[in-house]
Formats: structure tokens, C-alpha cells, sequence
């Protein structure tokens, strides 16, 4: 894994603002106020303390507000406020989009929006062209303008999820903490959404350009968010005369190999190891997988992000030594959801006898600290991210660990105390959070078996006590339920 | 084994750091040195050291991880103990790969040339001999403790600048944990010193005999196999009738919860090991089986902690007596507790041997295995390839590479052959950042060692070489023109000065 270390922008910042200044668009440009409560993901029946943080957002048709996710993650309020009005607006999430780290917002006054023309949308910009961002970085109560160029445009790893690489563009403009969610003007037109910077880069920022933005709005047009498909297949550049000799392809830089499909995934059924993909959609693909996207090269991943969950693409291929049209279908894959950051849906989790059992994720491993896919964490690490490469056909829908024991009388003499994989409980094979449920309510001899991975490891538990001893523990752990589904 | 707790540290390799506030000089800190130094040994050691103890150098080959071939030298020097005619006592530490060894008399002068005899790296003890007549007039034997080991007036001695130094040990305990230079677990000593940079064969000795061999240190707590460990492989050494050490390759678990007990229908007091884990290699028959309690070893009962009362060292982990006093090959009598009822077992010690893990523990005395073709570079996954990842290489090596090393061989793969890098030429061009991948097969044959890749090389693929690594989310296969090959690896050996193509040791 070798996600880049990206620091997103959103900042703790004073809740004060005086503006006095009032031009275009500066009117639609507004400043969001959060107040945050996280899921903790070990007692995922708890909420972390409330932080309170603020970003930008900008007005667009619709009288909506458009920011970054990840300003509004968890959010338990938001409050906006117009540019040079001192009266705080509340406001509520619309649309979430983590995986491009883009929210709507929608303020239900509708004094919010008088006076204020919308922002509208402008194409992805040039590289060496002047842009322009508005928003209300660290420490400031005015809004601040930062001008700079476009550096470069490719797919950068989206900081907020953290597992996906979208179309971003790298400016000298300072963003800074705070910028979050807030426009990047050229020509009077959006053409960005300031989002993240990079530790190490001086003077770069980075924002969500506009086939981003306008992919999010045509999504959740049948209103619902779906996300951004993924082509299901590892590619490896066909640079090597010998392997193009084998695949009988011409020695020219066109063409890329499919090297592997990812299971469950419709390219499974449609593409196979050895095809090389000469074309998707209209976009020729060269030898090291990249296609020329508005006059920029980049990976051809970007190409398969312009389609919607559930279309299909036209691809040309190469396959036993000629050229075939097919359609690949392309999806949102859930499994990415578990293996990035989430947000918004806190933990899944059933409390028995003071057993905490919840699913296996990226959240839940980061809890054991920094060196979480140590010797801690290995087994659950492989479990998420290697067993359903590496065998699939063992694979768990959704793993289940035992995160925590809740010391009782009932499990006081447990040796295992928690982050154990579950591998059967009473028999009963663990796919799912509702098969602990299932087991522990199945008929069991008078005791309860939990058996544990890798090591064959187990517990009993006297049923009878159990069954008793089960509200008094949920009762003095505070929960206030036993399950989350 | 014991279903792992982490173990205490080892001896470190080089000074530890100083805790800041040790740097101060405090009346109160110089004041307890001269206390220290009042507590040293006699000044004038008893003379029977002097005669016994010798010292060694080693010099030895020692090896660049992601460049083998390309071997360095190290030397270091060590302490032997005389132990009969013309032997010579040390730990087999530093002894692998050796290409001098030679030793000193009263600590200073003349070294004179030895040679390794007999050498368990398991059970890290090597015996060596001085063929030269001269250097032997004057030595005397060490005797050895053969009953239970005092825990008072223990000295640690060794040859320093020319004089014999002793100083008081202070007895810790005895634990039964890993080799120092194997997996296995064996009874240790544990005894705290202000002698520093202990680790090196040191013996540790009481009433005039040898009660240990220094083994490590971690601050002022230092190790040693302790005599009642070294005795009996000695005289079983001596008698020609040494097999090698046994071990127990199950892995047991503590019981605490009655539950459990319950379960397993044990009536009476909770007790006994709970065997989690039972590899299918070594192969050991009659052998034991997930979820047997293990109740009594050799006539010592096995309590619920997995602990028995050993007449000479109190309570200690039942691994023990899989060593104690027992060789591999014989026979330990099991009482076990097996699907609601008592049985016996006769457990035959299986051989310790380092490839009976997926990745092999140590390769001692080889130089490290590589195959260059085309300018891949491959080589055998192992613990000391992982090691190159530096101390914490289960941090610091690529995770999947270091989660193999929990593994057990596999009926189709013994072993585990990775790609480690690439050197750079127009014959891999494409695959130039292509790493750390385990090999899957090569021309359609599975790989489990080098010498599988050497053979399947032979058996091109109607004129290319496929290569396929593992599954995972990395790349799966390169293809490689056969008849290029050999001229490719010849010129990527002269480019990059490389000597020789390929080191392998093991047939297919």
C-alpha cells in the first residue's frame, strides 16, 4: 500500500466574521462552521468529543451549497454564513460524496439566499493558466484571495477516502486550512474546489477540477450518490518487446496488458489476463497505460471515472492476436468502501455477554496506533486487504473481529480480550455481523463456542449465565443498545 | 510452543542509548561505581579460570542481503572454556561461515590456529581444538556443575586486556524462552551484572565450576544456558550419541476459563495445556491434536497455565521437557486429556531442523543463495532476507513478504523464491521497478527454491520464459525472450560487476 500522505485543510478556526468588502462572486462564496462528532471505532457504540472546525463553500444553482466532504463528515451541525452578513444560517447535508470528497449543503431560510447569484461551472483549465481561490483559510475572518497558476493535472490520491486516485489539479495558489470547499475561479466560472496539500510540496495545493465536480452532479441526479466506478482490472505496462512478441502485438507504445481482474468484479466475466486494452471509450491507450485527457497524460483510470455506476464502456482489445470490440461494464465496488476512510455511518456492532464483536476495517485497524499492520494488527491487515486477492474463494463477505471483552463475571476468565478475527461461533461459519447474531441464538448445548483465527484459538461460555448477565453488563458500559445493523 | 507472548529483549548488538538522565554525573552515581568496583571479585581470581578459560577470534564471512554476491568480513572475539583434552567450549554464535578461527592463552600473546570440532547451532555450543602441541601444556579442564544450579556466589569471568576479569552475578531466575540462535525454547538463566557487553561466551560460574555460558545481555540482565542444559549434550556428544535436540512444534494455549474445561469435559480441578495447533511438519506419529489438554509430561504434572513444578527450578513452561534432558528421537510420555477421556502418548521428540518453517530461521554456513537472469534478481525468502529490512523488519519489510514468515510449508511449496529486484537493461525493459514478488511458477513449474527456477529456465515456452508471481494486488507475470537470456545475464554481470551468475545450493 502506498497511499501518499496528504493532509487535508480543514482547520479549527475561530467562529467570528466581519466581512466589509463586496464584489463578484466574493457574494456566493460563504464560510461553514461544523461541529463534529466521530464514531469510535473500537466502543463503536461511543462518539468521540465534539470538535468543532471550519471550510469553505460556495453557492451554486439550485440553492445549494457546494463544499468538501470532508468539511462536513460527522457533522452534528453546520452553520453558514454569507459574506459580509453576521447572521449564522443553519444548514444540512444534502449529498455526500466521499470518494471525491464533494458535499451539497441546503440552507432552509430562504432569506440565505437573497441577493446572491449562483456560481456556475468552467471546463477543466490549462496547464500554466491563472486561477483564483476564494475561501477563509487559518486564523482569518475575511475572506482571502490567493491568485497562482495551474502546475499540473493528473490523478492524485483523494486524502479524505484515501484508497482512490481522481482527477486533481496541482496549483502554486496557496490553499490552505480552511480553503476546504472553497471555489477556484477562471474566467468569473468555478472551475475547482480547493481540497487538499501535500506535506513536503511547497507552494502546491490541490483542487477538484470540473469533470469531477460535474460527475458528482449528474450522479445524484436520480437522487441517490453512487460514486465513481472502478474498472475492476490491474494493468501493467507492455514495454517489453519479448511479451508484445508473445501477444503477437506490433513493438509500437500502444496498448496496455490486463494483468489480472479483480474478483467479483463484472471484468471477471468479460476481460482476461493477456488482453490488452488498445482503446476505452475514445481514448487510444499507450503502452504504459495512459491516455491523452484534455491535452494532459495520465493514467487510463480516468477514462472508466467519466462513466456512471452501471454503464458500460466501449473498450478495444487485443486478444489472441486480434483486434475485438467488447463493453465492460463498471461498477462502484463496496469492497473499497471497508478498505478506505468512512464517514457519516458509524460502526456496525453486536455487544453479547460483554463480547464486542464489529466488522473488520481501515477505521478499526487504525485504532491499534501507527503501526497498526505490525504484529498486532497482521492477521486482521491480511484478512481486509490480501485474503480476497490471494484467495478468494475463502473470502468473508465481512469479516468479524472481536474488538473488545467488557469485563463481567461471565467472561472474566476469557484469555482472548479482544481483536481476534472470528472464525465460527457455535458451529456456525462467521460471513457476516447478523451470523454472530444467528449463532449465539442457535441452539447450543447449555454453552456458547467462539473459535478465533489463525490459531484455532476458543472461548466458552455458559449460556444460562450469559443470557443473564447481558443487560446488567450493557447497563454498566453505558450502551445503550446491543446492536448496531 | 507456548502460544507467544512477546519475549524480553535480546543483547544488543551494539551499546544500548543511555537514559538522559544517566548522563548526569551524580555524587550519588559515583559513589555507587565505587561501591561496584569494591564489589568485584577477589582481586587475585582463583587461578583454576586462568588455566581453563581461552580466548577466540573469528573472523567470518558475512554477506550485502540484496547483494550477495558480494560478501564482506567480520570478525569478533569471544570466550572458550577448556572442557577436556584439547577441547575447547563456546557458543556456536558467530562460527557460521567462519574462514579463521584462533585462540589465546592467559588472555594476551601468541593466537594459534583452531578449528571448529562439533558444532549445534540449535542448541548454540561448538567444541574446538588447536592442532599445535604448544598451545595445550598448562590448560585444565573446567569442571562442570552436574546437579542443581546454586543462585548464590555466581561470578561471570572472562579475559580482558590481558587480565582476568571477575565480577559478582546476581541470580534473576530461570526461564524457559527462545534460542538465541533457534526457535525453540530451552531453560535459560537469567542473572543481573554491571558487567557489560556480556553475551560472548562468558562463563558464569559458582564454587570453582561453570554454572552457565553467557548467551546475551539486555541492560544489566544477562542470559546463559545454563549447565544442567549444556552437561547432558556433552556427555551425549562425547558418547557418540548425540541426535541433535528435539523440540515441541505444537502450539499450546493457557486455560483459565472453567467454560473451557467444561467443554472439554475434564472433571476436577481445571489443568493441563490446551494444544491449539498442529503442524503437519514435522511429521511426528503418534502425535497430538487440536484441543488435547496435555495433563502430565515425563511424570510431571501439567498445570492450567501450562506450567509444571520442575524439582530443580520451580515452576517452568511444559516446553521444557522436550529439552530437558532429552534429545530428538526419543521418546516423552504424554498424559493427555483427548474427546472426554484420559489416554496416553508417546511422543517421539521430533528434530529440530530450521526448514520445517515456510522461511527458513537461519542458512548458516552457505553463502546466501541468488539466481541472476536477465537481470532478475532472485532469491530464497527467508528470515535472514528479511532481516536486510533492518531489526524491525516486521515493520519495515513489504507486509506480505513478512507475513509469509508465520507460515508452515505446504504438501506443493517447501519454500518461498522471491524476485528482489531488477537490474536495469534493454532486455527487461517494462519490468525495470518490478520487486519484492514471490515467485508462482516459472514455464508453467511451481517454484519452492532456486534451483526449481534454474531447472524450469531449462524448459522454455515456445521461445519465452513466463514468469508468474503470487496472487495479490501486485504484478502477476512478465514474459521474457528465452533465446536472449543467457547473452542478457552475460552482459548485465560485466555492467554491473557482478562475479557470477547464480549461487544455488539446494538441487531442485
Amino acid at each position: 500500500m502506498s497511499i501518499k500522505s496528504i493532509c487535508s485543510l480543514l482547520a479549527v478556526l475561530a467562529l467570528s466574521s466581519l466581512p466589509t468588502l463586496a464584489a463578484d462572486p466574493e457574494k456566493a462564496v460563504v464560510q461553514i462552521f461544523t461541529f463534529a462528532q466521530e464514531a469510535d471505532w473500537d466502543e463503536p457504540w461511543k462518539f468521540g468529543q465534539l470538535r468543532r472546525s471550519s471550510g469553505t463553500g460556495f453557492i451554486i444553482k439550485g440553492r445549494r451549497i457546494m463544499t468538501n466532504a470532508h468539511v462536513v463528515s460527522w457533522a452534528r451541525q453546520l452553520m453558514v454564513k454569507r459574506y459580509q452578513d453576521p447572521r449564522p444560517y443553519l444548514a444540512r447535508v444534502v449529498f455526500v460524496a466521499h470518494d471525491c470528497d464533494l458535499a451539497l449543503l441546503e440552507v432552509e431560510d430562504s432569506l440565505f439566499y437573497d441577493g446572491c447569484e449562483p456560481l456556475e461551472f468552467g471546463p477543466l483549465p490549462k496547464v500554466r493558466s491563472t486561477v483564483v481561490t476564494y475561501g477563509y483559510p487559518a486564523g482569518g475572518e475575511q475572506i482571502s484571495y490567493t491568485r497562482g497558476v495551474v502546475s499540473r493535472i493528473e490523478l492524485q490520491t483523494y486524502a479524505h477516502i484515501g484508497n482512490r486516485s481522481l482527477l486533481g489539479v496541482q496549483t502554486d495558489a496557496a490553499i490552505n486550512p480552511g480553503n476546504s470547499g472553497g471555489p477556484v475561479i477562471q474566467d468569473d466560472k468555478v472551475i475547482g474546489v480547493a481540497f487538499q496539500g501535500m506535506p513536503g510540496l511547497e507552494n502546491a495545493g490541490f483542487f477538484i477540477p470540473a469533470p469531477v465536480i460535474n460527475h458528482f452532479l449528474d450522479d445524484i441526479k436520480d437522487g441517490k450518490y453512487d460514486g465513481f466506478p472502478s474498472a475492476g482490472v490491474r494493468t501493467a505496462p507492455l514495454q517489453n518487446t519479448a511479451y508484445r512478441r508473445k501477444l503477437k502485438l506490433p513493438d509500437n507504445d500502444k496498448g496496455v496488458r490486463v494483468d489480472s481482474t479483480i474478483p467479483g468484479t463484472p471484468a471477471e466475466k468479460v476481460l482476461r489476463p493477456d488482453d490488452v486494452v488498445l482503446q476505452v471509450g475514445n481514448y487510444p491507450v499507450g503502452s504504459d497505460g495512459s491516455i491523452v485527457y484534455e491535452g494532459n497524460r495520465m493514467a487510463l483510470a480516468m477514462a472508466v471515472q467519466e462513466a456512471q455506476h452501471g454503464q458500460s464502456m466501449a473498450l478495444k482489445i487485443w486478444r489472441d492476436g486480434k483486434e475485438q470490440s467488447i463493453a465492460l461494464p463498471v461498477e462502484v465496488s463496496g469492497t473499497d468502501k471497508v478498505l478506505g476512510n468512512q464517514y457519516d455511518t458509524p460502526p456496525r456492532y453486536f455487544v453479547y455477554a460483554g463480547l464486542v464483536f464489529t466488522p473488520i476495517s481501515l477505521d478499526y485497524l487504525k485504532t491499534f496506533g501507527r503501526g497498526w499492520s505490525d504484529t498486532a494488527g497482521a492477521e486482521l491487515t491480511y484478512e481486509l486487504f490480501y485474503r480476497r486477492q490471494e484467495s478468494p474463494k475463502t473470502v468473508r463477505i465481512e469479516p468479524i473481529v472481536l474488538s473488545t471483552v467488557l469485563a463481567d463475571g461471565v467472561n472474566a476468565n476469557f484469555r482472548t480480550r479482544g481483536r481476534a478475527l472470528v472464525d465460527k461461533i457455535n458451529g456456525i461459519r462467521i460471513e457476516r455481523l447478523e451470523d454472530v447474531i444467528r449463532a449465539f441464538e442457535s441452539p447450543s448445548n447449555g454453552q456458547h463456542v467462539v473459535e478465533f483465527l489463525p490459531k484455532n484459538t476458543f472461548e466458552c461460555l455458559e449460556r444460562e449465565s450469559a443470557d443473564k448477565a447481558n443487560a446488567q453488563i450493557l447497563k454498566t458500559y453505558g450502551i445503550p443498545k446491543d446492536r448496531r445493523l | 510452543m507456548r502460544d507467544r507472548y512477546p519475549i524480553s529483549s535480546r543483547r544488543p548488538s551494539r551499546p544500548a542509548l543511555l537514559h538522559p538522565a544517566s548522563c548526569i554525573l551524580h555524587p550519588l552515581a559515583l559513589a555507587l561505581a565505587l561501591l561496584l568496583l569494591c564489589q568485584r571479585a577477589p582481586a587475585a581470581p582463583a587461578p583454576d579460570w586462568e588455566s581453563a578459560l581461552v580466548y577466540l577470534e573469528v573472523t567470518r564471512r558475512a554477506y550485502e542481503v540484496f547483494q550477495p554476491w558480494t560478501p564482506k568480513s567480520r570478525t569478533v572475539q569471544k570466550n572458550g572454556l577448556v572442557i577436556g583434552a584439547r577441547e575447547i567450549l563456546t557458543t556456536a554464535e558467530e562460527l557460521s561461515d567462519r574462514t579463521l578461527v584462533r585462540v589465546q592463552r592467559g588472555g594476551r600473546g601468541k593466537w594459534w590456529d583452531a578449528e571448529v570440532v562439533w558444532l549445534d547451532y540449535h542448541a548454540n555450543l561448538a567444541v574446538l581444538t588447536a592442532k599445535e602441541d604448544a598451545f595445550w601444556p598448562g590448560l585444565k579442564p573446567a569442571p562442570f556443575i552436574t546437579g542443581k544450579l546454586p543462585k548464590e556466589g555466581l561470578q561471570i569471568v572472562r579475559w580482558r586486556s590481558g587480565n582476568l576479569e571477575a565480577r559478582k552475578a546476581e541470580f534473576n531466575q530461570f526461564l524457559v524462552e527462545d534460542a538465541r540462535l533457534s526457535f525453540f525454547q530451552h531453560l535459560q538463566l537469567e542473572a543481573s551484572t554491571e558487567m557489560q557487553a556480556v553475551g560472548w561466551a562468558e562463563p558464569l560460574v559458582a564454587n570453582g565450576k561453570v554454572a552457565g555460558l553467557a548467551t546475551g545481555q539486555g541492560g544489566n540482565n544477562a542470559r546463559f544456558l545454563p549447565a544442567s542444559f549444556i552437561e547432558p549434550i556433552l556427555a551425549a556428544r562425547k558418547a557418540g550419541k548425540y541426535p541433535g535436540l528435539g523440540f515441541f512444534p505444537f502450539t499450546w494455549t493457557p486455560v483459565e476459563n472453567p467454560s473451557t474445561f467444561k467443554f472439554l469435559k475434564l472433571p476436577g480441578d481445571p489443568r493441563g495445556a490446551l494444544v491449539i495447533d498442529v503442524p503437519a511438519t514435522p511429521k511426528v506419529e503418534p502425535n497430538l491434536k487440536p484441543r488435547d489438554l496435555i495433563l502430565q509430561v515425563d511424570g510431571f504434572d501439567v498445570d492450567n497455565q501450562g506450567y509444571y513444578k520442575d524439582p530443580d527450578y520451580g515452576q517452568l513452561i511444559v516446553e521444557n521437557l522436550g529439552s530437558r534432558r532429552k534429545f530428538a528421537g526419543e521418546v516423552v510420555k504424554m498424559k493427555i486429556w483427548r474427546d472426554g477421556a484420559q489416554m496416553n502418548l508417546d511422543y517421539r521428540l521430533p528434530k529440530l531442523d530450521y526448514s520445517v518453517k515456510l522461511l527458513a530461521e537461519q542458512t548458516f554456513d552457505q553463502a546466501p543463495e541468488f539466481l541472476i537472469a536477465g537481470g532478475l534478481v532472485l532469491q530464497p525468502l527467508n528470515i535472514p532476507l528479511l532481516r536486510g529490512f533492518g531489526e524491525d523488519w516486521k515493520r519495515r519489510a513489504p507486509f506480505r513478504l513478512a507475513h509469509y514468515a508465520g507460515g508452515p510449508p505446504s504438501a506443493e511449496r517447501s519454500g518461498l523464491v522471491v524476485l528482489t529486484s531488477v537490474l536495469p537493461d534493454p532486455y527487461v525493459v517494462g519490468y525495470q521497478d518490478a520487486r519484492f514478488l514471490v515467485v508462482d511458477t516459472v514455464n508453467g513449474q511451481k517454484i519452492s527454491r532456486l534451483a526449481d527456477v534454474q531447472a524450469a529456465l531449462q524448459q522454455p515456452q515456445e521461445g519465452f520464459h513466463t514468469i508468474e508471481f503470487h496472487r495479490g494486488d501486485n504484478l502477476r507475470r512478465i514474459v521474457l525472450d528465452a533465446g536472449l537470456m543467457d547473452a542478457a545475464t552475460k552482459r548485465i554481470l560485466e555492467r554491473y560487476r557482478i562475479p557470477m551468475a547464480s549461487h544455488i545450493e539446494a538441487k531442485p
